[in-house]
């Protein structure tokens, strides 16, 4: 990782401006202050119709500024850095309070933590030409596989956003986060039917994540499975057993109780959650976590965006419903500490509690065969697009793009397109057995709760009874 | 307004450009200033006030293309960023069919940015503490009626207002200005029953002036929407009457416009492919596309590329009159441009204007009205969608009682094939102007 001087020379400022700037954010008084500098770049690479020939690069550039009274915030941002721009912004956050200013200490420390996502090549010291053999490659791959393959666009994407921190406790932190995705999807013909697959991978990490292992990874998952979607019917709706399949079933974790776990909506008494801290919430055994220092991962956190070293939360321990997700607000209200999930889309946002990377340890139930043999009659699913949840009532949706009818304890008709719907503290309660295969899907997952947040998800195969899975009579 | 200064900006970076080896540019700068009031349970929660310049840069350049864009906007830093840029292209692939748009489709008329009355000047007057006073006064927390059924937990809403000025010119002389103030508020109420069940509500409302702004009448919109949810079940699944009300019915038309784009129609991906001007869904169904209502949102006179948008039938009597053409994917299908997506479309009422929700009620007879959609997803390729939904069981075309964690599953063709009638009650404020929809033989999961 860098040091300290290489971000405040990226941004041209001192220790003395930002201390500057604080006060002029406390300046009507307030009880807390943070800048947000911020230096994004991004590109983009694209192969459509079997050419790489279009793609691009973006830069994003600023500052945000937050003073916080009490629960309440004020922000402001600017993209420049330069002094004047900077203490406009932090006078327009001062107007959350009207008093006299408040006082904050004037000695600095800089905040070290590991390094969870070092660049071991920097995406933007490098030629995008290198990339597009890669790209090229992966159509290929994927034609040599599957003969019904119609079209094929691959997307190469990647970021790498220089962070520095500053608060009114006078913490120092700063983080270089890289961020590279491809993502794949074809569309594939068989006479008069059309169907069409995506896959993707996404890892904090430089461009030494690219490499034929990749390449020969995205390729299968672009056309595995796809005789079974082309078979696959819609089955009969109902309430019914269903079986999540490891991995990117872990979506239904992130809807169904990441969200409502997440303090603000607690703190505000709108989560069904908000009354159930320290009770129990599903059987004895299960855990439910939100990791921030997965190496590598897609929703890894050095540092959260309010300058809080990234942790490991356990949500629900042993049953137990034991921590929400907090950022710096909601950690003050509750007396706890932050959990390390303030986090922003970028300076242009103030942050909020969001989820990392949200999992499921496993469980001591044998295997996937033996959930399926435990579920007799019902439905398997294994990828999903995307999902929903009402945090009030806690009824939470996901949109399952394949599967299998699970008769008689084995998989047999594949499925596909269904919405399954559920309610988050009832299909806890209904968890019925867990699996020892947890697995983290590496997709690129991102979550839209008020802003956009890389995140990312897993699950060992769970087995949850009573769902309502949408299908014709 | 966009200032001369900025014009100048731009032309100056399509100079630079040009000089460093672009054939053809494009480039949109964008101004936008937002000021937002937060308030929860009745008190300011939250003030943030937004800034943005950005320019994005279209380049073309030895037959190949690229897309750019930045908001470190100094003379150093641009140019930079433009020699960077068309550098970076020069690694890409030569495409013949990426070209600035023809000339002779390009818009002319947007000189001003104002000329479709977008721009409200009382924007200007709006300070801190009216900010401040409007969304306060659109609190209703706490809410008390002394109805034992529920306590209202929290009154969530967000004021926002906000200027956005936007430039486009290219190499062959295009030169585009579109304006827009906008004044928006929104609302989310939560309540609790004595069982400790939640239930929430939420409304809204947008303009792109002030007078006509309604954020006073949001909270007790939302605050009976989550009512109405008290105590609802699933109905018993089967097929039903479906009527959905406006406020969510785009979830119903929206798949529909996404596939008559012309991306997914040239990759296959679209269940419309090969079926311009063919009739695919029931002739009820007509949908216009109104770019040039003055003082609506959505309105534009130009679209990404600046094609000149028309007012045109995009499905009419259930025939699929366009496809959404960029000059590219015109090119790629060998067809003429049209404009890069709808702006301002509307679903026409039928069978008879004049109609609302009750009347599709009592029309349907016994059935199930959509209020709220909760998740779910379309299949572009066949069509195919599953969505989650809440809403009231009613019989005789009245409400019976509220239902909730319930799904439709069904195809988009069939969907609209089973279309018996759009009411006349799109809301002003949303930029697609879709009303209330009925349709019969629609599978509800429960």
């Amino acid at each position: 990782m860098k040091d300290l001087n290489y971000y405040l020379d990226k941004f041209g400022v001192t220790l003395a401006l930002m201390q500057s700037l604080v006060s002029e954010g406390l300046g009507c008084g307030g009880s807390w202050c943070d800048l947000y500098f911020e230096d994004s770049s991004f590109a983009d690479l694209l192969l459509r119709d079997s050419k790489v020939s279009a793609g691009g690069r973006h830069t994003d550039y600023g500052c945000g500024i937050r003073v916080l009274n009490g629960d309440k915030t004020g922000y402001a941002y600017c993209e420049s850095t330069d002094a004047k721009a900077l203490s406009s912004a932090a006078r327009a956050a001062a107007g959350i309070a009207a008093g006299p200013a408040a006082g904050f200490p004037r000695d600095t420390r800089v905040l070290q933590v590991p390094d969870r996502y070092p660049m071991r090549r920097d995406w933007r010291g490098c030629d995008m030409a290198g990339f597009v053999p890669l790209l090229e490659d992966i159509e290929k791959r994927i034609r040599s596989k599957e003969s019904s393959v119609f079209k094929v666009v691959a997307m190469l994407s990647w970021q790498v956003s220089d962070i520095l921190m500053f608060n009114s406790l006078g913490e120092v932190s700063f983080d270089t986060r890289p961020m590279g995705s491809i993502t794949v999807s074809v569309v594939f013909r068989r006479g008069d039917l059309t169907e069409n697959k995506t896959a993707s991978r996404s890892f904090r990490c430089g461009v030494e994540m690219l490499g034929p292992e990749l390449v020969e990874e995205l390729s299968s998952m672009a056309v595995d499975g796809i005789d079974a979607r082309f078979e696959a019917r819609r089955p009969k709706g109902g309430k019914m057993k269903v079986v999540m399949g490891a991995g990117a079933s872990g979506i239904l974790l992130h809807e169904a109780m990441g969200h409502a776990f997440e303090a603000d909506f607690n703190r505000k008494g709108q989560s069904i959650f908000a009354d159930k801290m320290g009770r129990k919430v599903c059987r004895p055994g299960i855990n439910i976590i939100d990791d921030g220092t997965i190496d590598g991962n897609r929703g890894a956190c050095n540092f959260d965006d309010e300058g809080v070293p990234g942790q490991k939360t356990y949500m629900v321990t042993d049953g137990i419903l034991t921590s929400y997700l907090h950022d710096r607000i909601s950690a003050t209200h509750y007396g706890v500490a932050p959990t390390g999930n303030g986090r922003r889309e970028s300076f242009r946002y103030n942050p909020i509690p969001r989820m990392r990377a949200t999992y499921m340890d496993s469980g001591g139930d044998g295997t996937l065969e033996d959930l399926l043999k435990l579920a007799g009659d019902g439905i398997y699913v294994d990828q999903f697009a995307n999902g929903e949840v009402k945090i009030g009532e806690g009824d939470f949706t996901f949109f399952v793009k394949s599967g299998y009818l699970i008769e008689g304890g084995r998989l047999t008709m594949p499925v596909k397109d269904i919405n399954i719907i559920g309610n988050g503290p009832k299909a806890l309660a209904d968890i019925e057995a867990v699996a020892g295969d947890l697995k983290i899907d590496d997709g690129t997952w991102t979550c839209g709760k008020e802003q956009s947040a890389y995140v990312s998800c897993g699950i060992p195969s769970v087995l949850v009874n009573n769902l309502t899975v949408g299908g014709g009579e | 307004m966009i200032s001369e200064t900025e014009k100048a900006l731009v032309q100056d970076s399509i100079a630079l450009a040009l000089e460093k080896g672009a054939e053809h540019v494009r480039i949109t700068f964008n101004r936008n200033t937002e000021d937002l009031i937060g308030t929860l349970n009745g008190e300011v929660d939250k003030i943030t006030r937004c800034e943005d310049r950005s320019m994005s840069i279209t380049l073309f350049v030895d037959g190949r293309y690229g897309a750019f864009s930045t908001n470190k906007l100094d003379k150093a830093s641009l140019g930079a960023f433009i020699a960077d840029a068309i550098a970076t292209v020069r690694m890409f692939a030569p495409d013949p069919l990426r070209r600035l748009p023809d000339t002779a489709l390009t818009c002319k008329d947007a000189k001003t940015g104002d000329e479709l009355g977008l721009c409200d000047p009382a924007h200007e007057g709006m300070t801190p503490a009216r900010r401040r006073e409007t969304a306060l006064r659109a609190c209703i927390f706490p809410g008390t009626s002394g109805d034992p059924r529920y306590t209202m937990i929290s009154e969530e809403g967000e004021y926002s207002d906000s200027a956005f000025d936007s430039y486009m010119a290219d190499s062959d002389g295009l030169s585009c200005c579109h304006s827009e103030t906008s004044f928006d508020y929104w609302v989310e109420i939560t309540i609790e029953d004595p069982e400790g069940m939640k239930y929430s509500g939420s409304w809204w409302d947008s303009s792109t002036r002030l007078e006509g702004f309604d954020p006073a009448s949001c909270a007790r919109k939302a605050f009976a929407q989550a009512i109405a949810q008290i105590g609802a079940q699933p109905a018993p699944g089967g097929k039903y009457s479906m009527v959905v009300s406006s406020e969510v019915a785009s979830r119903l038309v929206s798949p529909l416009l996404s596939s008559m784009s012309g991306y997914s129609i040239q990759q296959g991906n679209s269940f419309l492919t090969g079926k311009l001007g063919e009739k695919v869904f029931g002739e009820g169904l007509t949908i216009m596309d109104l770019p040039h209502i003055k003082g609506e949102s959505g309105s534009r006179l130009f679209d990404s590329e600046g094609l000149a948008t028309r007012e045109a039938p995009l499905i009419e009597g259930g025939v699929v009159k366009e496809y959404f053409l960029s000059t590219y994917t015109a090119g790629k299908l060998g067809m003429e441009p049209t404009v890069d997506n709808a702006s301002r479309p509307r679903v026409m009422p039928w069978p008879r204007p004049g109609m609302d929700r009750e009347d599709l009620m009592r029309l349907c007879g016994d059935g199930i009205l959509v209020t709220e959609f909760n998740g779910g997803n379309f299949n572009p390729a066949t069509g195919d969608f599953s969505y989650g939904i809440a809403g009231t069981l009613f019989h005789d075309g009245k409400a019976v009682r509220p239902v909730d964690g319930m799904l439709i599953t069904g195809n988009f063709v069939s969907l609209w094939n089973n279309f018996v009638a759009a009411a006349d009650d799109a809301r002003r404020c949303m930029s697609k102007l879709i009303p209330t929809l009925a349709f019969s033989n629609v599978d509800f999961s429960g």
